[in-house]
Formats: C-alpha cells, structure tokens, sequence
C-alpha cells in the first residue's frame, strides 16, 4: 500500500472557499435544509407512532374513567376508585411497592458497591451486570413458578426452614401478602437497582477520594460530605424506578395470587369480567389513577437523573 | 489508601459476605424450580435424602407434545422477531436524526422513551381495551401486539442504541462519508449501522427477552402467546409448566450472556469503517 | 517549609518494576520537578509520597519525622491531580473550606482564609460556583486553593496542567511558580512536559523506567545531560556517528558549529534547507559519511549558508555526550 500525500482541498480551492461570498455556495435546498424548526419534521414517524401506540391508550383510559353511572361526563368513577375496597388496594400496593423498593434500593445498593469495587476475580463485575440484565427483565412467570417452588407452602425452602424449627407459615406470611410479595419482587428489583447503581458507582472518581483524604478526610468523612450526596439522586431515583416497577407488575402477582388486593389485579378483574356499562369506569378509573401516581414517581425520578447526571459531565 | 491490615481485611469481608449471600438468595428459587421441575416425584416427598433421584426430562418433553406448544412457541417467536425489526426500523434513524439535526432533542425525546414505565403494561392493556371497537380490523390479528411490545422495550431499545450512537463519532464519520460522494441511504447502512452493531444486536436480544416473557397484555387481550401457553399448561401439569419456565429462563439468559459478550468487543469497532475508507485512497 | 526525601524507595506492581531504588531529597522550599515519560515512576513516586501507595522497601521523611507508614489523610500534604478532583456537589468556596473543616479550625477563620486563598488564586468572585460551572483553568486554580489553604507542609502536584490548553498552561504555570515561591511552600511537581520542567523548577529530575537519570539545575539537564536519555528527552538532539567509528555523539543543534574550512578531522555536508525562525536559523546538512540529516541552529545573520552549500560541522568543545553502541 503506498502512502500518498494527498494535497487538502487543493490550495485554490481552499482559498476560493474562504472569500467567496457566503451565499454563492447555498444552494436552495440547503436553505430549507437548515432551519432548525423543519429539523423536527424527522422525529414525525416516531411521534407518531407514540400517538397511536401510547398516548391513545392512555387518553382512552382517562376519556372511559370519566363516566359516571349514566354514562355522562363525571368524576364519580374516579371518586369510587379510592374508596372503601378500591381505597384498600391503592394503600396495600403503595405500603408493599414502597417496602419492595426500599429493600431493593438498601441491598441492591450494597450488592453494587460490592460488585464495583471487588477486584478480584476480574469476572465477578461482569457476572453480576449480565445478570442483573437477565433477572431484572425477569419477571412473570418463571419468577412466580421460582418462588412457589422455593417457598410454597410445599416449597423447598419453607421444608428447610421448617428443619431449622421455623414455620414459615406460622404467622402472616403468604406469597399473596406483602412479606411475600416484597420478597419476590426482591428479585428483579434488586438487579434493577444494581444495573442503575453500578454506573453511579463508577463516575465516583478515585481522585475525590484521594483528595478527600489528602485534606485530611477519613472514609466516614468522604462518605457522608462527598459519596452519599453524589450519589444520592441516584440512590432516590433508583427507589422511584423500583417504585414504579413493583407497584404495576401484573405478572407476576397473578400467579401468585387470584385476590384483587393490589391494582394491577384490580384492574384485570375489572377488564376481564361480566362488568355492566358504567361499572367497567371504576376499572378505568383505577388504571387512570395508577398513571397519575406513575407520572409523578417517573417525573420526579427524570430530576434526579437530570441532576445526576450534570454532576457526572462536570 | 493506606489502612491497617485488620481494617483493610474487615472491608473485604462485607462485600464478601454480599456477594455470597445474594449468591443464595438467587440461585435457590431456580434451583428449587428446577428439582420441581425435573424430578420425577411427589412434590411433597421432595427432601435431602432424594436429592438426586430420578431426574428427567420428560415433564418438558411431554408439553413439545401438547397441541398448542408449537403454535403458541412459533407465535411468540414470530413477534419477538417483528418487534425487533419495527423497533430497530423505527429507533435507529430516529435516534442518527437526534444526534446529527437536533441534539436540543436529545433530552426530550430521551424523557419520552420512560413513558412506558407511567403507562405500564396494564395501563396500556386497558386503553386498548377501550379502542378495541374501533379498531376490531387490527386489533384483531394477533401480529397486532408488535407496536405494543415496541412500546414496552422502548425504554431499554432505545438507551441502548443511543449509548451505542454516543461511542462513536456520528457526526466525523457522516461527515467524511459524505464528503467522499456517498447518498444518505449509503451512509446509513455502509457507515453507521456497521459501527452499531453491538448496540443493535443488544438492543435486539433485549427485543426478544421482552416478547417472550410478556404476559400482561396478551393475558387480557387473550392472545395464545407462548408465557400464555406456560401459564395455562401449568394448571393442568403443574410439573411441565416450571420446566417450561425453565427452558424460557435458559433461553433468556443465553441471549444475556450474548449481549455481555458482544459489548466487550465494542471497543474495538468504531475505528473500522473509517479505516477501510481511508484504505480505499491510500492504496 | 519543610524537606522532603525518598530513600532507597522502591515499588514494583505484580512484574512490573514501577520504581527501582528512588533517592531524592527535596530541600526546604525548593521547587522540584519529576520529568519523564509515561510509565518512568514519577507519578508513582508522587502517590508515594501522598500516602496513596506504600513502597516495598524504603523510607519517606518529611522533615526529621519518618512517615512511610502514615495513612493519607494524616501527612499534611497539599496535591493538585491532573482533573476531576473538586468535590461537584460543593460550591468553590466549601471545597477550599474542605481541608480547614477537617481539621476542626473555627468557622470565622476558615471563612477568612477561604477568602485569603480565593484572592491569591484571583478567583475571588467565584465562590459561591459549583465546578461544573467552572472552566478548566480555573478549575485548576480552585484545586491549588484547596490544596493550600491548609498551609501544607509539602505540595505536590501531579501533571496539574496536561489537561488544559496550551494558552491556559503556560499563564497558570507561571502563576503556580509565583504562588510556590512567595509561599515558598516545598513542592514536587510530576509532568512530561519538558519546557513546564525547564520553565519553574529549582532542580529537575530527569526519570525513566523506574531510575533517576539526572537530578540538576534546568541549566545542568540541557547543557550537561548525564546520559544518552537525559540528552534525548530534554531539547532537542543530534545524532552524529563517533568520529572513531564506534557508538553515537547526542548533540545539541547549537553546539554544532558549520563553516566552509575543510581538514580531515571535521564532518563534510551538503546543506539541504535553511529554515529562518526569527532570532535563529535551522540550518539542515546531509552529512556525507552516512547520509544523516543533522540539524544545526545557528544565530540568524552570522552564518549565509545556501542550498546546495559544502560545509564542515565541528562540535563545540566540551559539549554533547557520547553513547556507546
């Protein structure tokens, strides 16, 4: 292969370039070419295809929740779908999502720590990402199957405890319930929370923990005035997001249970059964309301991630 | 930094213990399916004494044969593949359009791709169930699932293409392809996605974790998918339904493992396609 | 001001030797800088110094005080790292402030000497900023502040300028000189940068792969380089073939002196291009006796030498060093 020396531009023409008057090289295509506003006539097919796909679903949702019983315009739907058994589910699903998230934000958060900073063996870091990537998109069935499995009341595990003397079913315990739920759902937020984590870990730089420590600083210290603040959009975004998970996960709960004691089951049974026109509006109204709450975790969680990220570009 | 040898060794110690006992706590649930699964006994007989006594695999082997295995297998594969190919159809220009023309955009339509995690799964079930009517004539083939289940790996589809567009220098190499006579099109499919391929495959074997776990939509909207299938195989052969979970599990993290392999090798893609355009002049 | 000396320091990370066996003394108030390429030892030697990694063998004092086995956060010394080492979630003042609040000093004197040492970084005005708001050269300044304001006994700083623009360098590379010598704060200065070294050191010490080459004044490691390495990697250098056949001379282009006599025992040439730069002319010569391109500098106007041109070379007594083959 000869290496030529190829001349730039030709020394003409990089000089025509520079003097001739600016608009001899604009052609009229590039006029239209580079106005910013028609710029976004490239994002149509894919707003478009969020109108058809996601937001008429949603509007739909809010256009059949706001029925009352006759039919016409009205919030009595919405009203209904917070109170008396409907008011029970919303509190039950926020109690136990909020217990599943803190639990996962808590080990999720340690499990990443460990994982950043092991150095040894070298594969450990990997293993621990590809699966958080695997079980935190598990959810489902094999996840359900897994639990009835190890802690039904036949499972494997609720056997070996029953050996150490412990009868897992002695007291309030069931897969339905929120012990049960929050230790299910353990397993996809806790890799959830890794896989969010593992990043925020790494953009802590050595050299603020070197610098912290030059100043004077013990770990306490680094920890408590630089670490946890930095990380603490993270750590709070991670809780939303798990937030959010637990509190809309469907699958899942509807192998492990057939009550109606959380939202998402609420909903179901709502679409799914013999509901007379008018009633089918509470139903709607629940999903209309789970978006509200989701909204507000999911804008909240954008801030913090906005603001994480702005301390990472720095 | 410098510590005490007791306090250098208490610090190993914590991480240690974490690393072991979520070890535990995530590998039981699998194992204890698995002995659910694939041994040939009484549920209630399972103990210590059995623990290697008569495995087999004819609790899987027996659900091949059951009528709608295949149907609902080949139905599911079918939309993992459809969703890939709309989601990649769809996201790719958009995401190069987003990083060339308007990188203002970038943090809204960013925002927009977490909007299915506030209209989750069954939010979206229900809007659909509203606007079935309306639209019988598509709503009714089973295919129609695909833009929903676009609409379900956006947010993991699309961060991954973008982090995949941001390692690579989008605007250089559009740049000097056009400035050696190349059309848009060429530039797409000999410039770009070439340096994108992990990102695409990633986003891909996503793509198909998604589909052949998603059970929410198909459940309401009674389509005969495959973790449809699993389900209702589970109630009439409870042992059958879990190694069918444990085939889709299998499978699922073959295709993790993949990604994990595939974005090592990442690092050494992006400078190729200049290279061989450089080639192309020297020689 | 305080002395600071490495003794018989020696490092190796799993096969690879990082430093060999490092002497250096840093006397009070001097300002020393390490000069090498990557992977030469001398940010090595500067973490050591900082506590941030302990030596195989060997002994680190500061002052009479041995300190080798003195965590980080408890030797009292000030650093600079090349970037990234403000605290982003603290503004600019409570990063300066950082250092005073550990070691417990009271809220009305930390807030005067944040402000002392904002003004002596003539930053005064850009307290209340976060980092990211800040540019790279000031952010720079802000971590010089931090690192002083806590009167360190020592400073040590690691390549604080490789990040920046070549503008912005030189400005805060002067600024830091004058800051170091008012203070007169001793002060280990790690870079690769050969002019940084030459520009503000008291003494540099020249290092590669893991040795100390040469420990000197600027003028010592440019006109009495003590080895073939030393030679090449400060100022530019001539490779000229011994004149008894055997091994190299490393020549300096001024200290190569051109003219038209001939005898035998000069080096002939043709001169091939004669390059004018200002207050020195370059002056290239194909040598006969193996075709080398040497380069001579030579003061503008007292030489006329043309393309094409036959002239000797001679070496400036006294001056270049021979490397054996």
């Amino acid at each position: 292969m000869a290496i030529v020396n190829i001349p730039p531009l030709g020394e003409e023409g990089a000089v025509a370039q520079a003097t001739a008057p600016s608009h001899f090289w604009r052609t009229p295509i590039d006029n239209i070419r580079n106005k910013k506003s028609l710029a976004w006539f490239g994002l149509v097919p894919f707003f478009l295809f969020l109108i058809l796909f996601l937001l008429i679903p949603a509007i739909s949702v809010f256009a059949q929740a706001l029925h009352d019983e006759d039919g016409s315009f009205g919030f009595s739907a919405m009203r209904e779908a917070i109170s008396g058994q409907n008011l029970d589910a919303f509190i039950f699903s926020l109690k136990f999502s909020a217990g599943a998230a803190f639990v996962g934000v808590v080990f999720g958060g340690f499990l990443a720590y460990a994982a950043a900073t092991a150095k040894r063996p070298r594969w450990l870091r990997n293993i621990v990402s590809s699966f958080s990537g695997v079980a935190a998109n598990m959810g489902g069935l094999p996840l359900a199957f897994a639990f009835l499995s190890l802690l039904g009341r036949q499972g494997l595990g609720t056997k070996i405890l029953n050996a150490f003397g412990w009868d897992l079913y002695a007291g309030d315990f069931k897969l339905g319930e929120v012990s049960g739920l929050i230790t299910v759902y353990s397993y996809f937020n806790i890799p959830l929370m890794v896989l969010v984590t593992l990043p925020a870990i790494d953009g802590l730089k050595t050299s603020w923990r070197e610098a912290c420590a030059n100043l004077g600083g013990s770990a306490w210290t680094y920890w408590r005035r630089v670490g946890l603040p930095i990380l603490a959009p993270s750590l709070l975004g991670g809780f939303l997001l798990l937030f959010a998970n637990s509190f809309s996960a469907y699958a899942t709960a509807r192998q492990l249970t057939d009550n109606s004691k959380i939202v998402p089951l609420r909903i179901s049974f709502f679409l799914g059964g013999d509901i007379s026109i008018g009633e089918d509006a509470v139903g709607y109204s629940l999903a209309a309301w789970m978006i509200i709450l989701m909204g507000i975790s999911m804008a909240a969680y954008w801030l913090l991630r906005r603001r994480a990220e702005r301390w990472s570009n720095s | 930094m410098r510590q005490s040898r007791s306090q250098r060794a208490l610090g190993r110690l914590l991480p240690t213990l974490v690393l072991i006992a979520s070890a535990i706590f995530f590998a039981f649930p699998l194992l204890a399916m698995a002995r659910f699964a694939f041994q040939n006994l009484q549920v209630i007989d399972l103990g210590w004494n059995n623990l290697f006594e008569k495995w087999s695999f004819s609790s899987v082997t027996a659900s091949f044969s059951d009528d709608f295995f295949a149907e609902a297998l080949t139905l599911s594969l079918k939309l993992a593949v459809g969703t890939a190919l709309f989601t990649l159809g769809l996201l790719v220009p958009t995401a190069v359009w987003v990083h060339l023309r308007l990188p203002k955009a970038r943090v809204f339509v960013e925002f927009l791709t977490i909007l299915p995690y506030v209209i989750p799964a069954i939010a979206l079930v229900a809007g659909i169930v509203v606007v079935k009517p309306h639209a019988r004539w598509f709503l009714n083939s089973d295919y129609s699932l695909i833009p929903f289940y676009v609409v379900l790996a956006l947010p993991f589809t699309y961060r991954s293409i973008d982090t995949g567009l941001r390692a690579i220098d989008l605007k250089v190499l559009v740049e000097a392809s056009r400035s050696l006579g190349s059309t848009w099109i060429a530039t797409l499919f000999r410039v770009v996605i070439p340096n994108l391929r992990a990102a695409i495959i990633s986003s891909t074997f996503l793509t198909v974790a998604v589909v052949l776990g998603e059970y929410t939509i198909s459940d309401v909207l009674l389509k005969r998918t495959f973790p449809s299938f699993m389900a209702q195989y589970r109630q009439s052969d409870p042992r059958g339904g879990y190694a069918l979970a444990i085939l889709a599990l299998l499978g699922t993290t073959l295709l993790f493992v993949a990604i994990g392999i595939l974005s090592k090798s990442r690092s050494t893609r992006p400078q190729q396609v200049s290279r061989s355009q450089e080639n192309e002049i020297l020689v | 001001m305080t002395s600071l000396s490495f003794t018989g320091i020696r490092k190796t990370f799993g096969t690879t030797v990082a430093l060999e066996s490092l002497d250096l003394a840093l006397q009070p108030g001097e300002l020393v800088s390490l000069l090498g390429p990557s992977g030469c030892g001398k940010t090595t030697a500067l973490r050591i110094a900082a506590g941030f990694e302990i030596p195989d063998t060997g002994v680190v004092s500061l002052g009479e005080s041995v300190i080798t086995d003195t965590p980080a956060h408890r030797r009292n010394m000030g650093m600079v790292f090349q970037s990234y080492s403000l605290f982003p979630n603290l503004t600019v003042a409570q990063n300066v402030d950082f250092g005073l609040r550990n070691r417990k000093v009271e809220k009305a004197k930390r807030n005067s000497r944040v402000g002392e040492m904002l003004e002596l970084v003539q930053l005064g005005e850009l307290g209340k900023r976060y980092p990211h708001q800040l540019s790279g050269g000031q952010q720079q300044r802000v971590a010089l502040a931090r690192a002083l304001a806590v009167q360190p006994e020592v400073l040590l700083l690691d390549e604080p300028l490789s990040a920046l623009d070549a503008k912005v360098r030189s400005t805060l590379r002067d600024e830091i000189r004058r800051i170091q010598s008012e203070l007169k704060t001793t002060t280990l200065f790690v870079t690769h940068d050969q002019d940084e070294a030459l520009a503000i050191s008291d003494r540099i010490g020249v290092m590669s792969n893991g040795r100390l080459e040469q420990l000197g004044t600027p003028e010592d490691v440019y006109l009495r380089p003590a080895s073939p390495f030393v030679a090449r990697f400060v100022g530019s250098i001539n490779e000229l073939p011994n004149s008894n056949g055997v091994g190299k001379i490393l020549v300096r282009p001024e200290d190569i002196t051109i003219s038209e006599d001939e005898n035998e025992l000069t080096m002939r040439g043709t001169v091939t291009r004669v390059t004018f730069q200002g207050p020195v002319t370059i002056i290239s010569v194909r040598v006969d006796m193996n075709d080398q391109l040497v380069n001579v500098h030579a003061a503008s106007g007292s030489i006329h030498a043309q393309v094409g041109d036959r002239v000797s070379l001679d070496v400036t007594p006294g001056r270049g060093i021979i490397e054996a083959a």
